[in-house]
């Protein structure tokens, strides 16, 4: 009794077969729709707009300030500096977790774990990791301090009005 | 007309009651072995449970009933989430409001809120001392890795339930304790401020912070959660019950000693030691068996073995009850007598001083006090990875099923330094940190 003869298929054991490419395929093509299920998922959940505070903002006009004042504008979270003629704008989050540095005497510090900043904003105690950052400061045409957090600079760099 | 038999069938009116009754409820109370078995297998609340179970797991000094009580604060929480999501709005201008309204207005307003913070507090509580429990016990040895790993997820998901729920009063407590935790979350390596941003879905606490925590507070998170118990309770049964030490599988000495030899063809004889068979139970060796006789676990029984499990009808279903009782009433108690907390509405300008997370995150915050990333991010992942990884490192199979047992003196050691060195932070945080996480004396 002959042995029925074997298909092409079941012959070649090692190589690539009709069914093991389709497998193949299959496993590529559903573990790919993973994928991307995932990433539209992160996609949709990360918001591409945000409906709080816009991070550029005018303060008002520069003789609001007077020479050596440290005002704090908690709502928009920056401290406004004047010194002279020099104005600049000092972030009041702090930069270990988020809370909202006061100013005090010797320059800032945070209620929650105890940082402490000079009056530049360099960190002189506490768990905070960076210096507070300045934002850019510049001067509107219609005569108002405009301020852009999504801006830092090097700290020491005033505007002159 | 007296000439009523038995055979006679009975007006359908009359018998509606019963029928209904028994359509819902297949088994009469049960009287017998069989009753106790099929009422167990055929109510669907029921077969949860195994037919009998095994007489150390019902030891309430082995369980302390631990997982069963945070099973049954979740239930509470469910039930009272949902009947506050009635009255709830996540919205910044209302959300407080609400909360003052259920305070004056809303019937019970007041009560269910209470039941809700404290089953909350009490699950993160016990959900830890659970998974002190199986700890101490060695009860995370083979079979049972995978069901440790899960109740890992598990604590970890309670904790995220806790933190979600904690933002929704939207008071001064509130939002500084999300604003100081999302902040941890973004000195995450790499991904850390898109982790950030994406939780709060701005880039500060606000309406879509709230919006989101809400979400996950009371779909997303309860969902993972009810899966996970489910996978949780199912393992248990497949992984051979609650952990118990060897020698309680042991037959008592008065048993008959039973072996099982192979002969011709597919049967197997079932026959006591030789001593014994001449002596007591001869019928026993001419007694056949299928090969099933030799399938293990509890569906195939052959003989009379004695062991010591008891029917789950009436033992277990009682020790549950109870278990349920207790953990309602301490709820119900602790809600009468004392209020959850509500702090003034948020205020963005001005953080409370010292700003302080619930109490289980105390710990954590002290931590931060010291280095934001290390304490905050690297330690928590180290000590999250290494409970994962507690029953694949700790492979010797000893002391299973017995507390403190003298063989796991090593491992149980070094869990309860983890265990007090963490109790120790919390003390801290909670009583000796004034303002500006100044350490101050409690007294």
């Amino acid at each position: 009794m002959k042995t029925p003869a074997k298909s092409p298929i079941e012959e070649n054991g090692d190589g690539m077969t009709r069914r093991r490419m389709l497998s193949w395929f299959s496993g590529v093509g559903l573990f790919g729709s993973l994928i991307v299920t995932v990433f539209s998922n992160l996609i949709f959940i990360k918001p591409r707009a945000t409906y709080g505070q816009p991070n550029r903002f005018s303060i008002g006009k520069p003789d609001e300030f007077p020479s050596g004042a440290r005002v704090s504008l908690d709502a928009r979270r920056v401290c406004v500096v004047r010194d002279g003629d020099k104005i600049a704008a000092i972030s009041t989050t702090c930069t270990h977790l988020g809370c909202i540095v006061s100013v005090s005497e010797t320059g800032f510090s945070c209620p929650c774990h105890g940082s402490r900043y000079d009056q530049d904003g360099n960190v002189t105690g506490g768990p905070a990791p960076r210096a507070l950052p300045w934002f850019q400061v510049s001067l509107a045409p219609n005569g108002e301090i405009e301020i852009d957090k999504d801006t830092e600079i090097e700290p020491g760099n005033y505007l002159r009005v | 007309m007296s000439t009523q038999t038995k055979a006679r069938p009975r007006n359908p009116l009359v018998a509606l009651p019963e029928n209904i009754w028994r359509s819902i409820f297949r088994n009469p109370l049960p009287s017998s072995d069989l009753g106790r078995a099929s009422t167990s297998f055929t109510n669907f609340f029921l077969h949860l449970h195994p037919v009998k179970v095994h007489r150390n797991s019902l030891r309430a000094t082995f369980t302390l009933g631990l997982g069963l009580i945070a099973f049954f604060l979740f239930m509470i929480l469910v039930v009272t989430g949902i009947l506050l999501m009635f009255y709830y709005v996540p919205s910044t201008t209302q959300a407080y409001d609400r909360m003052l309204d259920l305070r004056g207005t809303v019937a019970f307003g007041i009560f269910l809120r209470n039941m809700h913070r404290w089953s909350a507090h009490g699950m993160v509580a016990v959900v830890f001392l659970h998974m002190c429990r199986v700890f101490l016990t060695g009860s995370y040895k083979p079979p049972r890795e995978f069901n440790w790993v899960l109740g890992v997820l598990l604590l970890l998901i309670t904790l995220f339930l806790s933190f979600t729920g904690y933002l929704l009063p939207w008071d001064q407590l509130a939002f500084w304790a999300i604003t100081v935790g999302t902040s941890i979350a973004s000195y995450a390596p790499l991904v850390g401020k898109q982790v950030k941003f994406v939780l709060l879905g701005d880039s500060t606490v606000g309406q879509e912070a709230l919006l989101r925590f809400y979400v996950l507070h009371v779909a997303v998170l309860p969902a993972v959660l009810s899966l996970l118990v489910a996978i949780h309770f199912w393992r248990i049964r497949k992984d051979g019950g609650l952990s118990r030490p060897e020698e309680e599988d042991a037959l008592p000495p008065d048993a008959p000693k039973v072996q099982v030899e192979l002969v011709e063809g597919p049967y197997v004889v079932l026959a006591t030691s030789p001593a014994a068979a001449a002596a007591a139970e001869p019928v026993l060796q001419k007694r056949h068996y299928g090969i099933q006789g030799l399938v293990r676990g509890p569906f195939t029984k052959v003989g009379n073995v004695p062991d010591r499990s008891v029917f789950a009808w009436p033992n277990l279903f009682m020790a549950e009850l109870v278990v349920f009782l207790i953990t309602v009433a301490g709820v119900l108690l602790v809600s009468l007598f004392f209020n959850a907390p509500l702090e003034q509405p948020v205020n963005v300008m001005h953080p409370p001083n010292p700003a302080k997370a619930p109490w289980y995150f105390l710990g954590l915050q002290e931590q931060v006090s010291y280095s934001a990333f290390w304490g905050g991010v690297g330690i928590p992942t180290i000590e999250v990875l290494l409970l994962l990884l507690v029953p694949y490192i700790d492979r010797k199979v000893a002391g299973v099923g017995r507390w403190f047992a003298r063989e796991r003196l090593l491992a149980n050691s070094l869990f309860l330094t983890f265990v007090i060195v963490n109790v120790i932070l919390i003390i801290i945080g909670t009583f000796f940190r004034g303002p500006n996480w100044e350490f101050v004396s409690p007294w």
